[in-house]
């Protein structure tokens, strides 16, 4: 189904929202405690925050793109220098909870926990407040909404159901969050990440050839950017933005960048134009 | 923020290829259903039966030194193959006695396994080894002063940097032990390792494509190259060493050859450089951030 044409700003045509997930070493193996006697699994994750968030900045800086990324708070108490430097730099931070917890297995009280915990340690170390979340795992619970209305949260990237943004409804008091979907075939776990025990993909499946990972990509772009669409992506640090990888983000930037009538903006920004552009006809869109 | 490594006479990159000459022995503790399938080892006995001499061959047209893991045991068994390979200038590091998985192992008992190693590869070889790859990546907390009293200078075991780090050391006259950490990108395994069965690996994907790994391998070298770092590019004489697949290492190496400005060592080497040019890891470095929570963890 085509969309309005003036569903961007300023006659913008598309719009890619960048996002990272700097999981770090965190997950199940940190929840479960099991990383602490894995050295190679926990130095594997480790990587992203404390080395490839530095590329990564560097390459945003040229091509100019404003981008989120999600931070587990852990991730932040131990690396605080290289997650103030996104900060530094211009970037918006989303929470991700403390050790990238499943929402879905939380019960209501231990979710209003992390995110508490979450939001003490971004104000302490960054002195700010995100205003958006991407659940850790992608699945949240029932009383979630709740909660991340109740922490002050006004924008959600979670979903994988849509192209663009939508609103989701909190129908006993009204309130909404704005969604910005990602896709799985935007995720470079999808196609590139590996590891050993704990084994990821959980056949040892082949890590993908950059090339066509790069077209792959490349492919969703041009069609949401056809479509007048809006991507946002879920790459993490510890996978695209090694050395290698980083020439295949860079590729992709390139080939974004060259395409007219493309609004680059956080999550956060997005999600208050979407908020704002829909507030006179109602959540649908 | 990102700051580039110091490398010899102004050298842009390193790079460490180390060879895993680990026979039937890993996949043997990977894979304890292998046992007796004499079809399948013979997939692993092909690197002592063709692919060492094919890569020593490679490693000479090319004139690159290389690191070379090897288990005690394999020492044993090979004992006239190991000693070519040192013979031939390369570097013959511990990687255990039969492969065994420290994850399962006490501490005492990894430690009997590096001595037992280090035992047989000196008597074959002559040197003691100054390199220790554990075969699966981990060891038990207190470990590290073990291999320093064993006479190990340098590990490539672990991940988290593309440049050498410092292992936290017992007490501060130590010398510390150096990592050479890997990329599981820049090893030939994960793309290629393959059997029916019992099946390697366990979800049986496709054989990944040469033209594209060696694509893969070259973009990963041109990242490397860029931002300066230590590429450790890990093969196995049974995958790399094959007919077939020969001929990916050497056009790497043509793309490596094409540059004036990369330092090729072994991890010796590269370790040494380490060693007297930094005198510690960056702060917050991860080795330092897990040192205490793996003390503690052994501790429950």
């Amino acid at each position: 189904m085509p969309v309005r044409q003036n569903l961007w700003p300023d006659g913008m045509r598309s719009c890619v929202a960048l996002a990272f997930d700097v999981d770090g070493p965190t997950g199940n193996a940190m929840l479960d405690g099991s990383i602490w006697r894995n050295p190679s699994f926990f130095t594997l994750g480790s990587y992203g925050p404390w080395r490839a968030v530095g590329y990564l900045l560097d390459l945003l800086a040229e091509y100019r793109i404003p981008t989120t990324f999600f931070v587990p708070a852990w991730v932040l108490e131990t690396w605080p220098a290289q997650i103030k430097s996104i900060v530094d730099r211009g970037h918006e931070i989303g929470y991700h909870g403390y050790q990238h917890e499943a929402f879905w297995q939380l019960t209501r009280e231990r979710q209003q926990e992390v995110m508490a915990q979450s939001l003490a340690l971004f104000r302490r170390h960054l002195g700010l407040t995100p205003s958006g979340f991407r659940t850790p795992s992608g699945d949240w619970g029932d009383d979630t909404i709740e909660v991340l209305l109740d922490a002050g949260v006004t924008w959600s990237s979670s979903m994988r159901g849509d192209d663009r943004p939508y609103f989701i409804e909190h129908g006993p008091s009204g309130r909404s969050l704005v969604e910005i979907p990602g896709r799985w075939e935007l995720d470079d776990y999808a196609s590139l990440a590996y590891q050993r025990s704990p084994d990821f993909p959980v056949g040892l499946d082949r890590i993908a050839p950059y090339e066509t990972t790069f077209d792959n990509w490349r492919r969703e772009f041009d069609g949401s950017h056809r479509g007048g669409l809006c991507i946002t992506t879920l790459f993490h640090p510890k996978v695209s933005g090694k050395p290698g990888r980083i020439l295949l983000l860079e590729r992709l930037l390139q080939h974004m960048r060259a395409a007219d009538g493309v609004w680059f903006a956080g999550c956060g920004e997005v999600a208050q134009w979407w908020r704002n552009a829909h507030a006179a006809t109602g959540a649908s869109a | 923020m990102t700051t580039m490594p110091r490398w010899p006479h102004g050298q842009r990159m390193a790079l460490v290829v180390s060879v895993d000459f680990f026979d039937t022995h890993a996949i043997l503790t990977q894979e304890p259903r292998m046992a007796g399938r004499e079809k399948s080892l013979s997939v692993w006995q092909y690197g002592a039966r063709r692919g060492v001499d094919r890569l020593l061959q490679v490693f000479d047209e090319y004139r690159v030194a290389t690191s070379w893991f090897v288990p005690g045991r394999v020492a044993l068994e090979h004992r006239a193959l190991v000693q070519r390979i040192h013979q031939a200038g390369h570097e013959i590091g511990n990687a255990s006695f039969a492969c065994e998985d420290f994850d399962r192992l006490s501490l005492a008992q990894q430690s009997e396994c590096l001595s037992a190693a280090q035992a047989a590869l000196t008597d074959v070889t002559g040197e003691a080894p100054a390199g220790f790859r554990a075969p699966f990546g981990n060891w038990a907390p207190g470990f590290t002063p073990h291999l320093r009293a064993a006479g190990i200078e340098w590990s490539s075991s672990w991940r988290g940097d593309d440049r050498p780090y410092f292992h936290p050391s017992a007490a501060a006259s130590d010398a510390p032990l150096i990592e050479v950490p890997l990329h599981y990108e820049l090893e030939d395994e994960p793309y290629f390792t393959f059997n029916l069965y019992p099946p390697v690996p366990v979800g049986q994907p496709r054989i990944a494509s040469y033209r594209e790994v060696l694509a893969n391998w070259r973009q990963d070298f041109a990242g490397f190259h860029r931002f300066g770092l230590c590429l450790p590019l890990r093969i196995h004489p049974e995958i790399l060493g094959s007919a077939g697949r020969i001929d990916l290492l050497r056009e790497l190496l043509n793309t490596v050859r094409s540059h004036d400005d990369v330092w090729v060592a072994t991890g010796r080497e590269v370790a040494q450089w380490w060693r007297t040019h930094y005198r510690e890891n960056e702060p917050g470095h991860p080795v330092d951030v897990l040192a205490p929570l793996h003390q503690q963890a052994s501790q429950l």
